[in-house]
């Protein structure tokens, strides 16, 4: 049998044990952090130890004309792991290790992986971290982080993925091992790392990750502000913004999400509090002291019900609990929801979550918010029972509406969670067939034979269709165990 | 096609007055080569009907902005045509409460900064010549200053980009939000790729708020050790700062003069501002000053105001400060910010030992060292040759050491003998592919980039 034979070629490259063919395992890689798609099955899963062995899988999957694609953690959350053509997953979560840590320079070099929040546990002795900070960063891997060119709360001030990248080793589809960017900034030529970074698996794999470190600041403070309503929150982040202030954090949640913290967490938010923030800052202690003091009178100007400042570490960490379980919350007050994943311009706000509301009611649906309003990404959460007749579609047909909203203030379909499987058939929304067509240009130049994740990011064709996508949220999720956002 | 049918073609595009040919072309000439024709279009439909003009002529193009970093790049292998970007100079959008502006190629940086001024806003660029820089021209040559220690470089700063094909096309990619992740990100290939690739039309930034106040500690030291150590210790304290310099005593000397402040013969000078709230600015200040003290710094002293802007503008336009002996080359290094002061010290030796001063500045905590190399005084002037090995040698030095050499500008007989970017290893095969892609014909900027892109 062929299959055999190619698994029999696999385990030679990386032991037996290293290679997953068995149709019972396998179903662990159906899918990823998004199961909003049909799920799909590798032909073969295979977990390398080192460069070599991946160059040597990807040479066979070239021979045998066999499409591929990386894995790391599998949180992805727009089906950017799932092998929607077959073929054969690399998983990279055996090279994991630290290679390098540069603390006099503020580098360090690591594979992909390695997960995220373990790098910064590595270093945090010598007063440095890894700024990337997605909502799954104890999971998650930085190879995963890099391809998906993660955001999270601190990115408002620190950048996403893509700032703290400096360099890579990349596998090619055609086997081809080729270092870019580097140690040091300013590589000349074209910035690869740039364009690799956010590439979804679809350039090739990343080996190595070169990767920028920053030493903690001085001070840390954490705010939460209560609103009545949402304007009156979205005109206090205008204001803040417009004072000069960049928050490390600027978070807000709606009254949905409130009510289900307060069924489940019991927060203690005050009484009638129709939207609160959450309010981050980091830096020299005396910017700070300044900084806290304009916040509070531009939260007193917008008329907050309260506010309410972490006295120690401890309280801020409840602070942030409330937001950290958000998603879960919601996951307890509906049967299933399909996360978008939007960005407008900041000052649309308090229009754009009018209109949300509006395409709520007119779905028949709750739509609860929670997202990163300081750099304006929302987190619509759509809430559905699939038991119900016409739910499911109008969830996704609420979801398309979002997405259409987005574009119409100038905003993006995505903001941290990629295109993947998920929005490919939405990306000509926002891009004319000649944008795409760059953008092919760019994967040929990578990948000629289009066998390197294939069925992402890009739809194959100028074509434009949109194709009803079914929504299944995930197992973990629906049981609050994980969280998206 | 002949110079004057060209002429004729343009003009009927952008109208007879805004072509020039013949004996005006000369101001524009590239490395020596001197283009047919010289363009201005008016808009976006102007310049793509040029480009489509251009192509199916097979023509070379060459964007120019306003010529300030034309001396970045190879010999053209051929060059036709310049295509002028000044009448694209308008702010398309400006939206203070998003902190974002999209601004047309052509713009000056400086009118830029004067309309976001009363916004209390501004694009944190401030590239070698930044006064007569254009937009377009610091994208396409990823050119960056000082402030890139608080606020990085233009691929930071872009968040959306329209570009014009060789074909004439027009793409964007991108978007007016700071946070996007919606297919590749491609605005990060057209920066920094010398119009190898399209031109740029226009790019929207994301801007930063002006500091409430901004002051600059100068300290001076000894040498270069503890210089290097004392910008160390700033890097992995907690103290944020706006910018870090790091200037040769070769360099000290000029700047101290234009800037007004007279700086003792041979010291080192550490320039270090910090930008925030008045009470967040004087504490860190204070600590900028204690620390270098500790780590030796023989003097030390804050500049404010007027002051601390000519100091600024002395270090960001150094090859005006400096008067004193020829200019021949212009070189920037990218090293391991350990690894400045070897850079800085590895290149005067070299450029002594071929009759030339190297005065270096230095963003030193990225690791970056722009070398200014002149003519000494009373030294006969070196021929082109050795001074294309001496650079040759020190990349070499710097490549070795994990780094990258590339000359900013040169004579042209300097670039025909030494390689203006150096080598870029396995990737150039990726960038021919992008290359090939993009501009099939090869008739952008042909020659100009790395590896004869």
């Amino acid at each position: 049998m062929e299959k055999r034979r190619i698994v029999q070629e696999l385990a030679a490259i990386v032991g037996p044990e290293w290679v997953i063919s068995d149709p019972d395992e396998l179903t662990v890689y159906e899918c990823d952090g998004m199961t909003y798609l049909e799920k799909a099955m590798p032909d073969v899963v295979v977990l390398p130890d080192n460069t070599e062995q991946v160059v040597a899988v990807v040479k066979l999957c070239g021979r045998e004309q066999l499409p591929f694609l990386p894995r790391g953690a599998g949180t992805g959350l727009s089906g950017g792991a799932i092998a929607v053509a077959g073929g054969v997953i690399i998983g990279l979560n055996r090279m994991n290790r630290i290679l390098e840590i540069d603390i006099p320079n503020q580098r360090a070099i690591v594979e992909p992986g390695l997960v995220n929040l373990a790098l910064t546990q590595a270093i945090q002795d010598h007063g440095h971290y890894f700024a990337p900070d997605p909502a799954s960063q104890a999971a998650s891997s930085i190879g995963g982080n890099v391809a998906e060119n993660a955001g999270g709360p601190h990115c408002l001030k620190y950048g996403t993925t893509t700032t703290h990248i400096l360099g890579l080793e990349v596998v090619l589809a055609s086997g081809a091992i080729v270092p870019i960017g580097g140690k040091t900034l300013d590589c000349p030529g074209y910035d690869l790392t740039g364009l690799f970074t956010g590439s979804e698996g679809t350039l090739g794999i990343a080996t190595k990750v070169i990767v920028r470190l920053l030493p903690h600041a001085e001070a840390v403070k954490t705010l939460l502000a209560s609103f009545h309503a949402i304007d009156a929150a979205s005109e206090a982040v205008s204001e803040i913004i417009a004072t000069g202030i960049i928050p490390s954090a600027l978070e807000m949640m709606d009254r949905h999400i409130i009510r289900a913290l307060e069924e489940w967490l019991h927060i203690g938010y005050p009484e009638g509090a129709g939207a609160v923030l959450l309010i981050e800052l980091d830096g020299p202690a005396a910017e700070i002291e300044a900084q806290t003091k304009q916040i509070k009178q531009i939260c007193d100007r917008c008329g907050a019900l309260d506010l309410r400042i972490a006295k120690d570490e401890q309280e801020r960490a409840l602070l942030w609990r409330g937001r950290k379980g958000a998603v879960a919350a919601v996951g307890r007050i509906t049967h299933e929801f399909y996360l978008q994943d939007g960005v407008v311009p900041r000052t649309t706000l308090p229009r754009v979550l009018r209109e949300v509301e509006a395409i709520a009611e007119r779905n028949a649906l709750v739509i609860a918010n929670v997202f990163h309003a300081g750099d304006g990404n929302l987190h619509p959460l759509i809430c559905f029972d699939s038991r119900r007749e016409g739910e499911l579609q109008g969830a996704i047909a609420a979801g398309a509406e979002i997405m259409r909203l987005c574009l119409s203030v100038g905003g993006s379909i995505t903001g941290e969670h990629g295109i993947g499987m998920e929005k490919i058939d939405f990306i000509p929304l926002m891009y004319s067939p000649d944008d795409l067509e760059a953008m092919r240009r760019v994967r040929a130049a990578f990948d000629r034979s289009s066998r390197c994740n294939p069925g992402k990011l890009l739809p194959s064709s100028r074509s434009c269709s949109e194709t009803t996508i079914s929504y299944r949220p995930h197992r973990v999720e629906r049981d609050g165990l994980a969280q998206r956002y | 096609m002949t110079s004057e049918r060209l002429t004729g073609r343009l003009a009927e595009i952008v109208g007879a007055d805004q072509v020039l040919a013949t004996a005006s072309c000369a101001a524009y000439a590239v490395d020596d080569h001197v283009p047919k024709a010289i363009v201005f279009p008016g808009d976006a439909q102007e310049l793509s009907k040029v480009m489509k003009c251009a192509s199916s002529e097979r023509l070379s193009v060459v964007p120019w902005g306003n010529g300030t970093q034309i001396g970045l790049g190879g010999i053209p292998a051929r060059i036709d045509l310049v295509v002028g970007l000044k009448r694209l100079a308008r702010i398309i959008d400006h939206k203070p409460g998003d902190l974002t502006a999209t601004v047309e190629a052509g713009m000056l940086l400086r009118e830029v900064q004067a309309s976001l001024r009363p916004s209390g806003q501004f694009l944190p660029f401030d590239p070698i010549g930044y006064e007569r820089a254009t937009i377009g021209g610091i994208l396409a040559t990823n050119a960056s200053g000082p402030w890139r220690q608080r606020y990085g470089t233009a691929r930071d700063l872009v968040i959306g980009i329209r570009i014009v094909h060789a074909d004439g096309t027009i793409t964007k990619g991108g978007a007016k939000v700071v946070k996007n992740v919606s297919g590749y990100d491609i605005n990060k290939l057209y920066v920094g790729s010398l119009g190898t690739l399209g031109i740029i039309l226009e790019a929207t930034f994301r801007l930063y708020p002006l500091p409430a106040v901004e002051h600059t500690w100068i300290a001076l030291f000894p040498t270069g050790e503890p210089a290097a150590c004392a910008v160390a210790q700033i890097l992995h304290s907690t103290i944020v700062c706006t910018r870090v310099e790091l200037l040769s005593s070769v360099a000290a000397q000029p700047v101290g003069r234009q800037a007004g402040c007279a700086f003792p013969e041979g010291t080192v000078a550490v320039a270090v501002s910090v930008g925030s709230v008045p009470e967040a600015v004087d504490a860190q200040i204070a600590a900028i000053g204690k620390l270098c003290r500790r780590e030796g710094a023989v003097a030390g002293f804050l500049v404010e105001g007027s002051a601390q802007d000519s100091l600024w503008s002395a270090i960001c336009n150094f090859s005006s400060a400096s008067t004193d002996g020829r200019p021949w080359a212009t070189l920037k290094a990218s090293v391991l910010p350990t690894h400045v002061v070897d850079t800085i010290d590895h290149a005067e030796t070299l450029a002594r030992n071929i009759g030339l001063r190297s005065a270096a500045i230095s963003e030193a905590a990225c690791g970056i060292v722009r070398l200014y190399w002149r003519g000494a005084p009373g030294v006969t002037e070196p021929d082109l040759i050795s001074i294309a090995k001496g650079i040759d040698e020190l990349r070499h030095w710097v490549v070795r050491h994990g780094g990258s050499l590339i000359i900013l500008s040169a004579p042209s007989a300097i670039k025909a003998a030494v390689d203006v970017w150096g080598p870029v290893g396995a990737a150039l095969t990726l960038m021919r592919e992008l290359k090939q892609q993009f501009d099939p014909f090869g008739c952008l900027s042909p020659g100009r980039f790395v590896g004869g892109i």
